[in-house]
């Protein structure tokens, strides 16, 4: 083997190896973005702007934490979105009714609880297929959302509620950005450092495997769908606050871009592998993209475009990781 | 009967790393029945794949002769140009569609693109009549059939090509006696006309009752063709067997203690026919120290009997289980793990290993209970547990976070038998401890069943290797449709004799 030789072999698998690592496929487009954004438009990089980049991700972010963990799993969920709505509708009506703030919150959160046990019974409990039972689902629930609100948004909250999605500490370092950190570092230290971590890529890594060595596979699995569900209906909560109005199609389409977030950030659409840190970092490069293009002063009309490009990318991505994983290991 | 109608010379198949068929050379000639017999492994089914074309030419050296012709088959099409039509033992059926579609599936009757369904059940109907099978009809779905009928439906569709030869694979697998008779009858009276057919099967009374001549295969190699009435049972089983004289198996004599661990009754149903049991009132008992060998076919239902214990397997299966003499509720591997039962599947990549993950999180995945903290894991305890089973079993690794993808059958088969090892069972079940490892790897884990039971653990092992069977065994049990007919002591077990009880 002559030097050259021996230079491109080095070459090659140096870039296998960077290619299998989970996140720096994400950090990379991610800092060109920020680069190519902020030679375009300076104010970019205004901290006022970056705050509210990252306050716009957080909404995304709690949804994907827990959809991290289920495509862990090895399942998925497009019902997210309608969920979200759902969930802020819930504790916008609650409100409205004069139940206490905390109350409504709870409710808003068990509404998705129930949609999750519900999901959970038919993927899991019927064994059906998560992309037709959730579909169905997101339909079911819009369609709820439009028969309670007549699609009208609900308003008139206390401002003891609105509080907690406009308030900030330190001018604009808002509540939603400290509760979505926490909740991301307590879901990064579980994955990573707990034994339930360790069961649930376990049970996503080879659920035949997992079930002989005696972890419970089925209750793992179900609570997984319920947990994406009520973190969906979190987030409902937390922008029906920030927008002081429980809006009926405020969740419509973030399946989509939360699910396209997860799997940038490197976790696997087969199940067994995933990162809180992966899809923190997708999360935030689709935040990115979406202020970007409105600094850019490019027509929203091409957001939905590019996030569809953005989306059949991650998931060759996804099969190419996958392929040089198997290779290399 | 003179003239041969195919002829295979030489072939010689190699997957990587072993020599599948050497030098194999088939003569059939015109309106005969051959019969082709071997162990589990002999290399049967691989001929098979290459005279029905499903390994093309060129991925295995030496010819096929049609009628004094060489030819090559690139597909299974091209082989079914020429006459050859298989009937596996596998059932393939369109589930959804009719008996009718299924017989026809490829020469469907009818003018230009319409299909002519007034023909198609007429024909289908005057087969079925031909057969005798009078339960079948022909507009019926095939998902509604029991297997027994569904291979008879298999067997019609290659009849109805009016093949020149008929391959048929284990073909009486599934059926009931009658069914067996039907076959018997229209295997016949094809012969009579002039059709030629290879019959394969483990059932040495079939072949005496159907064949003309026999051959008998042994790791890849042709070892004898006979006429049929010119060699006895036990001549053939003896060449089925062969003469291995390698000693790979360290068998070291553990004194053999009381009794650990009975069951009674156990009774798993047939997954795909009805009213049949594959596991049919099984009841043994094993002692401490001991290794109980289950023997028998692939198919005899020695894996449902293990799966069925450790509460793997679950639908309609009855069973009582003692441990030390008290009576326990398994019904899931966890509950059977609490027991201090382990089990060793037999398929590494389906249910034995996570492919994604390191050795160590493999290692450790049986035993996360056991090890020190509640909530969180300790790294540290971890990396060194595994890291003794590791240096012990002596893996072949860079390390113990290397990903088990990488490893080779053996090596993953070590952290298969590692995982159980932390978890320190009482019972061993181990089932085909030592399948596609190489020669190494195969006497280090017999050395280390030693280890284990000169430990005090006790070792249950269904294995389909016959020297593994003999030479590791301390009491062996056979089975044969899903019941113990044979228990051989240590000084009774031989090849011989477990073949005769297999055969039963």
């Amino acid at each position: 083997m002559n030097g050259k030789q021996k230079n491109a072999s080095f070459v090659k698998k140096a870039w296998s190896v960077i290619m299998s690592r989970r996140e720096v496929g994400t950090i990379i487009p991610l800092i060109i973005m920020v680069i190519v954004i902020s030679s375009v438009n300076i104010k970019f990089l205004a901290i006022g702007n970056l705050l509210d980049v990252l306050r716009t991700a957080t909404y995304s972010f709690i949804v994907a934490i827990a959809l991290t963990f289920l495509m862990i799993t090895g399942g998925m969920d497009l019902s997210i979105g309608a969920v979200t709505s759902f969930g802020g509708v819930v504790t916008g009506f609650a409100l409205v009714a004069g139940i206490p703030v905390p109350v409504a919150i709870l409710l808003g959160i068990l509404s998705g609880a129930v949609v999750g046990l519900i999901k959970a019974f038919f993927v899991i409990g019927l064994d059906l297929p998560p992309f037709i039972v959730t579909l169905g689902i997101q339909y079911a629930i819009n369609g709820l959302i439009n028969v309670l609100t007549e699609g009208m948004a609900i308003t008139g909250f206390p401002q003891s509620f609105k509080e907690i999605g406009q308030g900030a500490i330190f001018d604009k370092l808002y509540f939603t950005i400290i509760i979505a950190v926490v909740l991301g570092v307590i879901f990064h230290i579980i994955l990573t450092k707990s034994k339930f971590g360790r069961r649930l890529i376990a049970a996503g890594g080879n659920s035949e495997t997992a079930y002989l060595a005696g972890i419970n596979v089925t209750r793992i699995k179900m609570g997984m769908h319920v947990l994406v569900s009520v973190f969906a209906a979190l987030a409902g909560v937390l922008m029906a606050s920030r927008f002081a109005s429980a809006l009926p199609a405020v969740g419509s389409g973030t399946e989509l871009t939360i699910m396209a977030s997860v799997i940038i950030g490197g976790t696997s659409t087969f199940g067994g592998s995933g990162s809180i840190w992966g899809t923190a970092i997708g999360c935030l490069l689709l935040a990115v993209i979406t202020n970007g293009l409105v600094l850019m002063r490019v027509s929203s009309y091409w957001q939905n475009l590019i996030f569809g490009i953005i989306l059949l990318l991650s998931i060759v991505l996804d099969k190419y990781r996958q392929k040089t994983s198997e290779k290399n290991a | 009967m003179s003239e041969s109608i195919l002829e295979m010379r030489n072939v010689t198949k190699t997957f990587p790393g072993v020599k599948a068929l050497s030098n194999v050379n088939l003569d059939l000639k015109k309106g005969e029945i051959l019969g082709i017999c071997g162990e589990n492994g002999a290399g049967k089914s691989t001929l098979m794949k290459v005279l029905s074309g499903s390994f093309s030419a060129n991925q295995y050296e030496g010819d096929i002769l049609i009628n004094g012709k060489e030819v090559r088959f690139d597909s299974v099409a091209t082989a079914q140009s020429y006459g050859i039509e298989m009937v596996y033992q596998e059932i393939n059926m369109l589930m959804m569609c009719t008996v009718a579609e299924n017989i026809f599936i490829n020469n469907i009757p009818g003018e230009g693109k319409f299909v002519d369904f007034k023909k198609l059940f007429k024909d289908t109907q005057e087969l079925l009549d031909y057969a005798g099978l009078t339960d079948i009809y022909p507009k019926e779905i095939a998902h509604n059939l029991n297997s027994g009928q569904m291979a008879m439906v298999s067997l019609l569709r290659a009849y109805a090509k009016n093949p020149k030869v008929l391959v048929l694979d284990e073909p009486t697998g599934a059926l009931t006696n009658n069914e067996v008779d039907i076959l018997m009858r229209i295997l016949n009276e094809l012969r009579d006309k002039g059709v030629s057919c290879i019959y394969i099967s483990h059932k040495l009374e079939e072949i005496y009752r159907i064949c003309d001549r026999v051959m008998v295969m042994r790791d890849g190699e042709v070892v004898g063709t006979h006429l049929i009435n010119e060699v006895r049972e036990d001549e053939l089983i003896e060449e089925m067997i062969g003469r291995k004289v390698v000693n790979l198996y360290p068998k070291e004599s553990v004194e053999i203690g009381e009794e650990v661990f009975r069951v009674e009754d156990i009774v798993v149903p047939h997954p795909t026919i009805k009213n049949r049991n594959i596991v049919d009132h099984v009841s043994f008992k094993l002692y401490k120290g001991e290794i109980l060998g289950i023997g028998g076919l692939v198919g005899a239902g020695r894996s449902e009997i293990l799966g069925a214990i450790f509460g793997q397997i679950k639908k309609g299966v009855s069973k009582k289980v003692f441990v030390k003499g008290r009576e326990v509720t398994i019904n899931s591997p966890a509950d059977a793990m609490e027991v201090g039962i382990g089990f060793v599947t037999e398929e590494r990549k389906q249910n034995g290993i996570i492919w994604m993950l390191s050795i160590k999180d493999n290692i450790v995945l049986a035993s996360l209970n056991d090890l020190p903290g509640k909530v969180f894991v300790d790294n540290k305890v971890e990396e060194s547990r595994a890291q003794e089973l590791y240096d012990q079993l002596h893996i072949k690794a860079p390390s113990i976070n290397t990903k088990v993808v990488s490893l080779s059958g053996g090596n993953q088969q070590k952290v298969v038998i590692s995982k159980w090892l932390l978890k320190k069972p009482d019972i061993l079940l181990i089932d085909e401890p030592t399948r596609g490892i190489d020669v190494g790897a195969k006497a280090e884990i017999y050395k280390l069943m030693n280890e284990l039971t000169q430990s005090g653990i006790s070792i249950i092992m269904v294995s389909s290797d016959m020297p593994e069977l003999v030479n590791m065994s301390d009491r062996c049990l056979v089975i044969s449709n899903g019941r113990i007919t044979g228990e051989l002591s240590k000084e009774e077990i031989s090849d011989t004799a477990v073949m005769k009880a297999a055969i039963m």
